[in-house]
């Protein structure tokens, strides 16, 4: 069913025509959401595939739960929370089935072949960096900094206050300074 | 990359690290998008046509309102078919307990069908609403009921609280059934689904046995609760969902 709607429609407007029966919005919330979400992911999990199913569930939901969005709400701060839940879930899981986190610290960083040596370490740096701090912190690094989202939505996201976000914020850009800013200065 | 008034974020030298690094993330290609999304259709489509799949997407209310229904249904055949305890036995403790019952089971329903965009809740809370439910049902068994009919059920008082126990389950497996048919996978949602069956079970054994000993009520009644929570548990450590 094509879309009345084009590719400037904001996602709120896609939303409400996927809730109208409108398929091809669908595709466009997913093509404009899917590879922020894969980024998000792919820091979080460090598997590629792990990363593609979380997405693919995330829209999964998106999709069982339409019938809940409420008209005029915001669309992001909804399909992040869905998101996130799912990552959460996803350690409990693991941590449930007592599956070694040796295995998931061993999973290489997502890489690309075609990449420059230089970048790919830059990446994995990255990676490494964030899978030091806890989850609370990391998940909170996440979302305001790498997706540009205020404290108050981070608040939203996470279930949490916005003064316990700015802590973890806090805690977690001093650790992230250490880890990144001071080694740099060390080589120099 | 953050802009804006918002930002109490990282001092300049870590932005302008943390932007250097991320430069290292590479994109997602059109290709991946298409088999993603592909595979996601497939999925939604398959979902659509099931029964689960249309229950799993009506509004929350919705849910809450199937829910609603099954359980009023439940409670009036109780009402028509299962003989009430007598007027003797309806005393304060009595009221006061099935409305606890009530309450958690309302609370249990509520955390069952919670709103997946929502954010999921702390995992002691939940910890606590089951072990709330579960021990409401061996505290119920420690109040103290009318000290006649105690005297008069004395007899085969393990026949009696096997047939209470089946009861209780035969009435907690369609609560069961129904929570996780509306339940959209929320974290710990079998858990809680399973709670609120064994309190449902108590519910009805609550209006309706006479035998309120403290033997017949933990082995007849708390019994439900407890199978349904470590039994239900102890099967979804064992075969995790997908």
């Amino acid at each position: 069913m094509p879309t009345s709607l084009d590719a400037s429609a904001t996602d709120e407007e896609l939303m409400d025509a996927y809730i109208d029966g409108d398929d091809a919005a669908f595709r466009l919330l997913f093509e404009r959401y899917a590879p922020i979400l894969l980024r998000l992911t792919r820091r979080h999990l460090r598997s590629e595939e792990l990363a593609e199913e979380i997405v693919q569930q995330t829209f999964f939901r998106v999709h069982g739960a339409r019938n809940d969005f409420r008209r005029g709400s915001k669309l992001r701060p909804w399909v992040m929370t869905i998101a996130m839940n799912l990552v959460r879930e996803h350690w409990r899981r693991k941590k449930r089935r007592k599956v070694t986190t040796l295995e998931v610290e061993t999973q290489a960083a997502p890489e690309a072949e075609f990449m420059p040596i230089e970048i790919r370490q830059r990446s994995q740096l990255l990676h490494e960096a964030l899978e030091k701090l806890p989850t609370s912190q990391r998940e909170v690094v996440e979302l305001h900094w790498f997706q540009e989202r205020p404290y108050a939505e981070v608040a939203k996201i996470v279930g949490t206050s916005e003064g316990a976000v700015r802590v973890r914020a806090h805690r977690a850009y001093a650790t992230l300074k250490q880890l990144l800013v001071s080694e740099i200065r060390g080589e120099e | 990359m953050t802009s804006g008034e918002d930002i109490a974020g990282p001092d300049p030298g870590l932005g302008e690290r943390l932007r250097e690094l991320e430069a290292g993330e590479f994109p997602a290609d059109g290709a991946l998008m298409d088999r993603m999304f592909s595979e996601l259709k497939t999925e939604c489509e398959k979902s659509d046509k099931s029964l689960i799949g249309y229950l799993r997407s009506r509004s929350t209310m919705a849910r809450r309102a199937i829910i609603l229904i099954v359980f009023t249904g439940l409670g009036v055949f109780a009402l028509l078919k299962l003989p009430m305890v007598e007027e003797s036995m309806r005393d304060t403790s009595w009221v006061g307990t099935l409305i606890a019952f009530l309450v958690l089971l309302v609370v249990a329903m509520m955390v069952v069908t919670r709103p997946v965009h929502r954010p999921e809740l702390p995992r002691w809370q939940i910890v606590c609403l089951v072990c709330f439910a579960v021990g409401a049902t061996v505290i119920a068994a420690f109040i103290p009921g009318s000290s006649a009919h105690a005297a008069t059920h004395q007899h085969a008082s393990g026949v009696m609280a096997g047939i209470c126990m089946g009861f209780g389950i035969l009435l907690g497996i369609p609560v069961y059934a129904v929570l996780r048919l509306v339940d959209r996978g929320n974290a710990f949602g079998s858990l809680v689904a399973a709670a609120a069956a064994g309190l449902a079970g108590n519910l009805l054994l609550k209006a309706h046995c006479a035998i309120d000993t403290t033997s017949h009520v933990l082995l007849g009644h708390a019994s439900v609760a407890v199978l349904f929570v470590v039994g239900l548990g102890l099967v979804h450590r064992l075969i995790p969902s997908k």
